[in-house]
């Protein structure tokens, strides 16, 4: 008998007992149903953590601040206990920002990129943007230079400006998420290329200095870049920055406190544990991409478990099935087997057509589970990015993702399931013999 | 002197195991010869169905030898016990055994499958074989859809789709009426006019009669065999395949 004969047999027997066939494949499908959006799930939560891991400048990415600084981040939640005060001597670089001797100390530190320092200095002050398509103003955020071309920072529309010496003397900007409708703009895609204002004030000569920038870019909303804030080219920069700093001594703007370092070091040297170790060895302290997607995936990661658990559970249910299903179908089909038997079939073969029955259900379960669960997800996909929806803010967050890699897999590991289940009733009838089966009425 | 088609040496059958045993077959030896018709009488629980499962090959004998073609059963793995029996025989049963829920030719070809033959020339094997039959008209039919006579010649057409060298028939005519009865008892008889053997268990005095030869089961014992009464009635049915049922009647009636 060749294997397409016993396919076909398989699933015609299958067929002939309707019924009790679509009550098991329904059990396997909530089975796979639960698991299989599961996995969506958790594709689509790692896909779009691992977008915003990529937008940090990828898993080399390391964040360097000076020791203490969590603490005190921390502190400043909890109720802060009174700290004793220490005068400083003077030419002591304020708590909490690195020195220049700082800098170079940590260039020394083996593993780290030197070349790869990169200190955004914020501006900040007093201002707002402006848009002629509206009449309210809106507070500005941290204005940042856009960082080099290894943050890869997620958009929503546009494109990321081109770091290069031509680039750097144009007057542009990546908006913040949320900005664009707030500036009287329907969609991302309207407001590239128009032109805003960014106002600032100057906070001793108590002057205001507009200027205005082309939109290039709007950042997709995240959960680590909308952090970001406002990126803004080196001219618009140069520009708010004379604005600010006019009056103050040329030291205060040149010498602006270097609070955090973004740098990258060498992943196949070193691992997160023993960079972290080294700087914390030289006296500083660092971040890396798991410390802050660590909140994120931990929380996903517990939900995973539960509905793996369930879907596990239901799983199990629709083995035991199986097991029932086609044991009555042994029972049902003695004389059957028998004859086959009677007729030259080997043993091996009537095991294979059990075998190949329980694996057909198997498949036929997850298949449906599989094209149900893509439907729903899908359908939830457009809910939750609908406006209103919880993830209307997170565009780029496919909160079920299906993939071939991890749909292929997963029906294989059902279907082996199926098969395992099937094994206990096609070995009962492998073993039957041929002139008991004949004799059964 | 010819080889035997099936040559039984010593048979014996027990079934239990030790304080329950139970000797079914009492050394049997038989000897059947190609293109014999050969009827196998006895009552029930004599260990006629044995006899026939153990010359069939469905079971193995607990001693002695069943010797098909010249080749010892015993010695055979049971792949190629499979292989023979898809390959030379053919069955007839009492209760026809057939997958009600299956057309006709699924059910005829179903042989052919098991032997791993190819669809197209499984239905051509099966349509000549339903034709023999004169059921060629009813391929298409669930089996559940035909009469009594019908499903047994559709059994008969499953037993010869693959061009069987011995056709075992277990009561063959116990489930029909007489006239049905008598369609597939010419149907049979004719297939042993074109050199297929004939097996036949039955306790049915007239089917007995008109084979060539009646071996007679009693308590696991061989009580009368026909063949061994006159050696020469062993030739008869080569050439008696032409003649009359009434003459063979006469012939069985005479060795009575």
């Amino acid at each position: 008998m060749k294997f397409f004969d016993i396919l076909r047999t398989a699933n015609h027997n299958l067929f002939r007992n309707k019924v009790r066939t679509m009550l098991t494949v329904i059990a396997i499908f909530v089975g796979s149903f639960t698991i299989i959006l599961n996995v969506a799930i958790n594709t689509g939560v790692n896909s779009f953590i691992d977008e915003q891991t990529a937008s940090l400048g990828g898993d080399n990415f390391i964040m360097l601040m000076p020791s203490g600084s969590s603490e005190m981040a921390s502190s400043m939640v909890a109720s802060s206990e009174p700290v004793e005060f220490v005068e400083k001597k003077t030419g002591e670089t304020e708590v909490g920002a690195f020195s220049d001797e700082d800098i170079e100390k940590l260039k020394q530190i083996d593993g780290i990129d030197a070349d790869s320092f990169y200190s955004p200095a914020p501006l900040s002050g007093t201002g707002y943007y402006a848009s002629d398509k509206t009449d309210k103003k809106y507070e500005i955020q941290n204005l940042m230079i856009l960082p080099p071309g290894n943050f890869k920072i997620p958009l929503a529309a546009g494109e990321l400006v081109d770091q290069n010496e031509e680039a750097k003397k144009k007057n542009q900007v990546v908006l913040a998420p949320g900005y664009r409708e707030a500036l009287g703009y329907e969609t991302d895609e309207d407001i590239i290329g128009q032109t805003i204002t960014i106002g600032i004030k100057n906070e001793i000569l108590d002057k205001w200095t507009a200027i205005d920038v082309e939109v290039v870019g709007v950042e997709a909303s995240g959960i680590v870049s909308s952090s970001m804030g406002t990126l803004i080219s080196h001219a618009v920069y140069d520009a708010l920055a004379d604005a600010v700093y006019e009056g103050y001594p040329s030291e205060y703007r040149d010498n602006q406190p270097n609070y955090y370092i973004m740098a990258t070091y060498d992943t196949n040297r070193f691992s997160e544990d023993e960079i972290k170790q080294a700087i914390a060895d030289a006296g500083y302290e660092a971040w890396t991409v798991s410390d802050m997607m660590g909140m994120i995936r931990t929380f996903f990661d517990a939900i995973m478990i539960v509905f793996t658990i369930f879907g596990s559970i239901a799983l199990l249910a629709a083995a035991i099935g199986i097991i029932n299903t086609l044991l009555m179908s042994v029972e049902e089909r003695t004389r059957e087997i028998g004859l086959d038997k009677a007729l030259g079939m080997s043993s091996g073969r009537v095991f294979t057509e059990f075998a190949v029955e329980a694996i057909s259900l198997g498949f036929w379960g997850s298949a449906f589970g599989v094209v149900v669960a893509m439907f729903i997800g899908t359908l939830a996909n457009s809910a939750v990015h609908a406006p209103g929806g919880f993830l209307a803010e997170l565009p780029t967050f496919n909160l079920f993702e299906f993939t071939a890699s991890n749909i292929i897999p997963f029906m294989i590991i059902i279907m082996f399931i199926a098969f395992l289940a099937g094994t206990i009733p096609a070995w009962k009838a492998a073993h039957k013999n041929p002139i008991d089966a004949l004799r059964y009425e | 002197m010819e080889q035997p088609v099936i040559e039984v040496k010593n048979l014996v059958k027990v079934y239990g195991k030790r304080s329950t045993a139970f000797t079914a077959l009492k050394k049997i030896n038989l000897e059947i010869q190609k293109g014999e018709s050969v009827a196998v009488i006895g009552k029930s629980g004599s260990g006629k169905s044995t006899l026939m499962h153990l010359l069939a090959l469905l079971d193995r004998p607990t001693e002695g030898n069943v010797i098909v073609d010249g080749i010892d059963s015993t010695k055979l793995k049971t792949k190629q016990l499979n292989t023979l029996r898809n390959d030379d025989f053919g069955f007839v049963f009492q209760q026809f055994f057939m997958n009600p829920q299956d057309t006709v030719l699924e059910n005829v070809t179903l042989p052919l499958k098991i032997a791993g033959k190819r669809r197209k020339e499984r239905r051509e094997l099966a349509m000549k074989a339903l034709r023999t039959v004169g059921l060629a008209d009813r391929a298409k039919f669930k089996a559940n859809d035909l009469s009594g006579g019908q499903k047994q010649r559709v059994c008969i057409a499953r037993a010869i789709v693959n061009n069987p060298k011995i056709l075992f028939a277990d009561e063959p005519t116990g489930n029909l009426d007489s006239t049905t009865g008598e369609k597939v008892i010419k149907l049979l008889f004719g297939l042993q006019k074109k050199g297929v053997t004939l097996i036949i268990v039955t306790h049915d005095e007239d089917l007995a009669k008109m084979c060539d030869r009646q071996v007679r089961i009693s308590d696991g014992k061989v009580t009368e065999d026909s063949a061994s009464q006159s050696k020469t009635s062993t030739k008869k049915p080569k050439k008696s395949t032409t003649k009359t049922k009434t003459a063979k009647n006469q012939t069985a009636k005479g060795e009575n």
